[in-house]
């Protein structure tokens, strides 16, 4: 097992080795650039624009433009934002928390509602409540979330008023719980219904294929209660395929939900992107890449170590 | 790894799909003084922005949403009223020819101008500003390797200080716009000992000598001015405080105003205008400004790099660019989509001093049809114009996801084709279309574009607009790709025009020349100017003292805004 992961983690070096000078490419194919943001201003000269890519070094050959911010990037200096002139670690250490409090709320929340919404659909099949739920998280699933965002944000901000339009505070006013959880719900709402559409359908195909299994019948003749015969022997096992979704959905974590922090102007990693993609600000967008590469080559590790821990069947070679 | 590349997959569409907020929109004109029963103090206000200032330095800063915020916080020497006068703000008075302040030296290639300072006033933490502030001003813009840009200062050779409060700075020529080149004083006292301001709170909490002074920072959620107390004017600010709010679109901004979540908003399109008018609590602030929406021709051949003197097949024909102008309905356009909030346009300078008005030829199909007729371009079968087995058919390019533009569009190229002209649609990002770089592969600078729609916003002094986009020198080339002459407009009395108005200070031929440059244009029908446009703020109406200037944002007297109690 040690050997396998460690085999794994050193097959990852090549891979994000890979990920960063194809990431690096993209950016530098795409046209614009990050001067184009000064264009407009009547007064910004060709000269203007050659000192400005001097000062950001994007002047030099792409190689070597790569090979010096790969080379700070592992000592830990992530470089400087073109358009703001601040630490990259910065920019994310400042955005960082929001993107956490917003994802990690989610993250408690949609487990919380699809395990038993999911055993629930399972356990009654074709029940007006399992065609209910199935309607249900089919809708939501199909629904795109800057859509069923902006719908939210107009029946409970607009037409009801009972929660705010967008940020994650009042500004101006002191630090207040209440205040932050208001914020809060319509955000957790949007990525929460749809990704608890996906979760409570994986939860209930495997449950029912569980539920078929013949140990199931032994449980039963053996006269445990039926509580325990799903709970215990049921739910263990047909939540194994769960915990490897969930743990593959560990990256969101750090990236945050583009389009939901865009409608909700949530101050998080998913923001920060798209700015820094439209500014074209490579150092931003090359440390975020970086990171979020590296989190999902790991998650994809550790849901298949997990995976191999829950279920003793797979062997790993 | 498949889902990584999903991943990238879903975020590509992400991106394609957010689009990029329509560029600043524009600046603008008639002043409407809120009727101001007698003011209150106290209280804060919230303004809705739906850009947030990457940086609050003025030297570093290219959005315009950095100067909404300034605005209340950094001061220059001089400033613009709505009429484009210059007016002193630091300053005693704008030095100019008349009172002595501003002299060409004796071989009359050069000019010295003598800045006074109003004695006592202070930055925002109490230190004194002097006259050696204006000169580090100076040395900060010409040493930083990040500043924006050096408009003005490049040209300054030197400056003395006789004493504390006068500053005498040389220029290396006659540099015309002089009295707004000192916009945004830097301190001295605060800064000379750091090595890279950019790595400093400066720019984030910027010290000034405005009515107000930054007190907190939050990225990407608010920025919270609170009332300097070391202010000049002990009447003003009369509000406490000011946030600036994060909103993620112009549309959630308007959404917040009417549930009374701000108090004033900035940057609203002509299509929101009707929303606000009908709600009795809101106001809206509309002030015509200098941006000026345009489809230039391009009248050289259609291909990367032309010969600046080659000839393009269709649009070489001056019939054919005269039938385009006839055929376009720029009245019917700003009635229908810009709900009647905006101007026709006439040329490049629409505000100030160099205003040039003369209007173009109105709306006239039948016009169009006789220019090509006569011209010998023959209808089809199926409609479309040829000539010399050359068919009319053009390209016609602007910012993708721009809904305003993509429906003029759609009204233009149904106009057209009714003159029989055929106009293909071929929109670009702004990131692109807009980047003004050749690597960027901007179409105007490689000249890879038919007609090609934009607006640009010049400044108070039109020289900077008109020399690089209308002298037969500021043609883009491979070896040199500096110039903006975009529709390859070659006229040498324009030419001599520019030069000669760029080498004096005489304000009457100056405009006489900008005057003669922007009629050789129109009379080559190389541009049609679609519409001047306005900038549209609204307010809730219990914020008082407003007032719009054409040649700054809404926030520029923000010292002078109240709220009812």
């Amino acid at each position: 097992m040690g050997r396998y992961v460690l085999r794994r983690l050193l097959q990852a070096l090549p891979l994000l080795f890979a990920i960063s000078v194809a990431s690096f490419a993209i950016l530098k194919a795409t046209p614009g650039g990050p001067l184009a943001a000064y264009e407009g201003n009547p007064d910004f000269t060709e000269q203007d624009r050659l000192r400005l890519e001097h000062a950001f070094g994007l002047d030099r050959p792409l190689p070597i433009q790569y090979l010096s911010w790969l080379g700070s990037f592992v000592t830990g200096d992530w470089g400087y934002g073109f358009a703001s002139h601040q630490p990259v670690l910065m920019l994310i250490g400042e955005r960082l928390p929001n993107t956490l409090m917003l994802m990690g709320t989610v993250f408690v929340v949609v487990p919380l509602l699809a395990i038993p919404i999911g055993v629930l659909t399972a356990v009654r099949q074709y029940s007006i409540f399992d065609h209910a739920v199935t309607g249900t998280t089919f809708t939501f699933l199909s629904t795109p979330t800057f859509w069923l965002g902006l719908l939210l944000i107009i029946l409970f901000g607009l037409q009801l008023r009972w929660l705010p339009l967008g940020g994650v505070s009042t500004p101006g006013a002191p630090f207040d719980l209440v205040d932050r959880l208001r914020h809060l719900i319509l955000p957790v709402a949007t990525i929460s219904l749809v990704q608890l559409g996906s979760h409570v359908r994986y939860l209930r195909a495997s449950m029912l294929e569980t539920i078929g299994q013949d140990y199931m019948r032994t449980a039963r003749a053996k006269g445990l209660a039926e509580r325990v015969v799903v709970l215990r022997h049921a739910l263990k096992n047909a939540a194994i395929p769960l915990v490897t979704v969930v743990a593959l959905d560990i990256p969101e974590l750090f990236v945050g939900a583009l389009v939901t922090e865009q409608i909700f102007g949530w101050p998080g990693m998913g923001r920060l992107f798209l700015d820094a993609a439209f500014r074209s600000d490579y150092p931003v967008l090359q440390g975020i890449l970086a990171v979020s590469s590296t989190l999902i080559v790991l998650s994809n590790l550790i849901a298949d170590v997990t995976y191999g821990y829950l279920d003793p069947r797979i062997r790993y070679s | 790894m498949r889902r990584l590349s999903l991943a990238l997959a879903v975020l590509s569409l992400v991106l394609a799909a957010c689009g990029q907020p329509a560029p600043g929109g524009a600046t603008s004109a008639a002043p409407t003084v809120a009727a101001s029963a007698s003011p209150t103090r106290g209280g804060t206000a919230i303004v809705a922005i739906w850009q947030f200032p990457a940086t609050l330095a003025a030297h570093y800063a290219n959005q315009t949403v950095t100067d909404i915020v300034n605005n209340g916080v950094i001061e220059g020497l001089a400033e613009t009223n709505t009429n484009g006068e210059y007016i002193p703000t630091l300053a005693t008075k704008v030095p100019t020819i008349a009172n002595g302040g501003a002299k060409l030296t004796a071989d009359g290639k050069k000019l010295d101008v003598t800045w006074e300072l109003k004695p006592g006033i202070k930055w925002s933490d109490g230190t004194p500003l002097t006259s050696a502030d204006i000169k580090y001003t100076w040395e900060i813009w010409m040493k930083d390797p990040k500043v924006n840009n050096r408009t003005g200062f490049s040209e300054i050779e030197s400056i003395d200080l006789p004493n504390d409060l006068t500053a005498v700075v040389h220029y290396k020529s006659i540099y015309a716009p002089y009295p707004l080149n000192f916009g945004s004083l830097m301190p001295k006292a605060l800064l000379e000992k750091e090595t890279d301001i950019s790595k400093t709170d400066y720019v984030r909490r910027p010290l000034g000598t405005g009515p107000f002074k930054v007190t907190e920072f939050k990225t990407d959620e608010s920025i919270t001015l609170e009332k300097n107390t070391n202010y000049r004017d002990t009447t003003r600010p009369y509000l406490d405080k000011i946030i600036f709010k994060s909103v993620p679109s112009s549309q959630v901004g308007l959404a917040q105003l009417k549930a009374g979540e701000v108090h004033a908003m900035w940057n609203l399109t002509e299509a929101q205008t009707p929303e606000v008018e009908k709600e009795s609590s809101l106001a809206l602030l509309v002030v015509q400004g200098p941006t000026v929406e345009r489809i230039e021709l391009n009248t050289a051949i259609n291909k990367e790099y032309p010969d600046p003197s080659s000839v393009h097949p269709i649009l070489g024909d001056i019939e054919m660019r005269k039938a385009l102008l006839y055929a376009t309905p720029k009245q019917q356009i700003i009635d229908k989509l810009l709900f009647g909030k905006a101007k026709p346009g006439s040329s490049p300078v629409s505000q100030g001093w160099a205003a040039y008005k003369e209007p173009q030829e109105s709306y006239d199909p039948k016009k169009a049809n006789e220019a090509l007729d006569k011209a010998g371009w023959v209808k089809g079968s199926d409609g479309i114009r040829s000539k010399g087995g050359v068919r009319a058919s053009l390209t016609y390019a602007t910012t993708t996801g721009d809904q305003l533009r993509e429906r003029v569009q759609q009204v233009l190229v149904e106009e057209w084709k009714a003159i029989g002209v055929e106009v293909k649609i071929q929109n670009q990002p702004s990131s692109v279309l807009l980047s003004g770089s050749c690597t960027g592969k901007d179409p105007r600078k490689l000249g890879t574009f038919d007609l090609l729609m934009y607006a640009s916003t010049p400044g108070i002094d039109p020289h900077a607009t008109i020399l690089p986009r209308y002298h037969s020198k500021q043609i883009p080339t491979q070896a040199d790709c500096s110039g903006q002459n975009y529709t390859r407009f070659k006229n040498p009395d324009a030419d001599q025009a520019i030069e000669d108005a760029g080498g004096t200070l005489d304000i009457e031929k100056r405009r006489a020349n900008y005057a003669k440059v922007m009629k050789a244009l129109n009379d080559a029908y190389v541009i049609i100017w679609m519409y001047d446009r306005a900038n549209i703020d609204a307010r809730v109406t219990g914020l008082q003292g407003w007032q719009g200037n054409t040649w700054r944002r809404f926030t520029w007297n923000i010292g002078d805004w109240w709220l009812k109690k």
